[in-house]
């Protein structure tokens, strides 16, 4: 077999594959559109024949969408930014320091990536509810969430800290720098890509985050977007159509941000892997 | 020295890898240590444009390091050290990323530096060239010892030990076993057959010693002239000098510039003078 045929060959299975693994979302846009009659129909349509277009506004109007996505975005951000400030500290020292207590720490910041949420919520639960924590839950939430997504954090921007060659950081001190200053100045902008691809990363976790924020939090008006999709679940679900417009209005922004973003964040995930 | 922090010995250092700021540009990357002083932007940009003068960087203050060639980004590195009117220079290998022929040039631009700056240097270097050419004072060291130091042709007439009279000098001495002589004024030396040579101090008969002799200090010498005879091995012209190995063990080297007509099988004889033959003790490897 030449080789173009099979470059082609295999282009076809990725499409392929692509397109199996892409099915659930182009259903979702394409059901929201859909009539109730047509969502049932048998042999099913890949194409409705009647959109219905004002079904995002009504499923936003009775939904009250805005305020669900206000608190998923106070989740998210909050998440990012306590995970940045801790992160970043650790990441380096752990990315600089090379001894068998830094080792035991890494392990553990694996280990701890090896839990579930719904196995820690628990513990977390009643921790939380001991020192008063779920009096304010969204913050509670934004804990759990940061907790939970910083061993990743961590991982990927200590990888990012030891490509920055050590060198450039000696010749900052001998400049007349010191070591905090070789830190902001030298070491921090040139690890800038890797630190804001793994912080996007951990926005559209936390933006989607469903188990911590359901359990912990109880008023609907502080629930998150995850939480409100949720509500329409029922014994006697059949209104397909407005949950799909619901979820297509909370993903599709996230999926706009890393379409865009996507070069920029495979080339900082596999930086540090490779000189 | 030690236990003072990097940023307070006023030191300015030349890494190896040149450790310019990716993401600084080269004027940048100059006034970084100004800017750290808090030295004003005009000053700065004075500065930056004095020291680019001298330097040949003036066209390239604007680009990053990544779209500068190896020699820009080594003069980058340099500047960044000359700009900051140090107490102390110091050059980790500086040029053994560079090419043959600007490690060559960049050496003499060093040196002038230096001397136009007059600050005291500390250069590191494997390059014994480097060392014998740059230096005032000389430093050997192996394995965190020092084994002599002193001015570079003291280094060269006068090596402390085997291993300083091995790595000064290109191409490196002869080390011949040999036996002190009778009279205690000569040597035996043991290679092929054992044949004498005459030095120009007296140690104890019969003590097995090494001796040291430079390739450049041993002459062909017309038949029936020379102090001893060996087979030619292996004949190298380079145009200046012809270097000849012989064909025995060890070998040994000479360095001839006298382009007289010699080929490999040829028994050329050779002499030495007295004082240019070398002794070192067998066991301890020091000068005797």
């Amino acid at each position: 077999m030449s080789e173009m045929m099979r470059n082609r060959l295999m282009l076809a299975a990725a499409i392929f594959l692509a397109a199996i693994y892409l099915f659930p979302l182009y259903w979702m846009y394409i059901t929201a559109l859909k009539t109730g009659s047509a969502m049932f129909a048998t042999p099913p349509q890949f194409w409705p024949s009647d959109p219905q277009w004002q079904i995002y506004g009504e499923v936003w109007q009775s939904r009250n969408m805005g305020r669900y996505l206000f608190n998923s975005l106070v989740i998210a951000f909050g998440a990012v930014s306590l995970i940045c400030v801790l992160g970043v500290g650790c990441a380096y020292v752990l990315a600089r320091y090379r001894n068998v207590w830094v080792d035991i720490g890494l392990f553990l910041i694996l280990m701890l990536q090896v839990l579930p949420a719904s196995l820690m919520i628990t513990p977390i639960f009643v921790g939380f509810s001991q020192i008063g924590l779920l009096a304010s839950p969204r913050f509670a939430v934004i804990l759990a969430i940061a907790a939970k997504s910083m061993p990743f954090f961590v991982v990927l921007v200590r990888a990012t800290f030891m490509s920055v060659p050590q060198e450039l950081e000696e010749a900052a001190l001998v400049d007349g720098n010191s070591r905090v200053g070789a830190f902001w100045h030298i070491v921090l902008p040139l690890a800038r890509n890797g630190i804001l691809v793994s912080a996007i990363l951990i926005f559209m976790q936390a933006f989607g985050e469903f188990v911590y924020s359901k359990s912990i939090i109880q008023a609907v008006e502080l629930q998150p977007a995850s939480v409100g999709l949720n509500s329409f679940m029922g014994p006697n679900t059949n209104e397909w159509n407005n949950i799909m417009a619901y979820a297509t209005m909370y993903v599709t922004p996230i999926l706009a941000i890393f379409v865009l973003l996507q070069r920029r964040i495979v080339s900082g995930l596999t930086s540090g892997a490779l000189k | 020295m030690n236990n003072v922090p990097p940023r307070k010995r006023d030191v300015a250092m030349v890494f190896q890898t040149y450790a310019l700021y990716p993401h600084m540009t080269v004027e940048q990357n100059l006034t970084y240590s100004l800017r750290i002083r808090g030295v004003s932007k005009a000053e700065m940009k004075k500065a930056a444009a004095e020291v680019a003068a001298t330097t040949g960087l003036s066209e390239l203050l604007g680009r990053y390091p990544r779209e500068l060639s190896g020699g820009q980004r080594q003069r980058v590195a340099m500047s960044r050290a000359i700009i900051r009117n140090p107490k102390a220079f110091l050059f980790d290998e500086p040029l053994s990323n560079l090419d043959a022929a600007l490690r060559v040039h960049m050496r003499k631009e060093i040196r002038m530096l230096h001397d136009r700056l007059g600050a005291t240097s500390v250069y590191v270097t494997h390059d014994q060239v480097e060392a014998m050419t740059m230096a005032d004072h000389v430093v050997v060291m192996r394995d965190g010892i020092i084994e002599q130091q002193g001015r570079p042709l003291d280094l060269y007439d006068r090596p402390a030990n085997k291993f300083v009279a091995g790595f000064i000098g290109s191409p490196a001495m002869n080390f011949i076993p040999a036996t002190v002589g009778q009279d205690g004024l000569s040597l035996v030396v043991h290679v092929g057959e054992p044949q004498t040579i005459v030095m120009d101090r007296a140690l104890e008969p019969g003590r097995s010693v090494f001796a040291g002799l430079r390739p450049e200090h041993l002459h062909a010498a017309d038949a029936g002239e020379g102090t001893f005879r060996f087979p030619v091995g292996i004949v190298e012209t380079t145009g200046s000098a012809t270097y000849i190995s012989t064909a025995t063990t060890p070998e040994i080297t000479i360095v001839d510039t006298t382009r007289r007509s010699i080929r490999s099988g040829d028994v050329i004889e050779l002499s030495i003078r007295p004082s240019d033959v070398h002794v070192f003790d067998a066991q301890t490897g020091m000068r005797l």
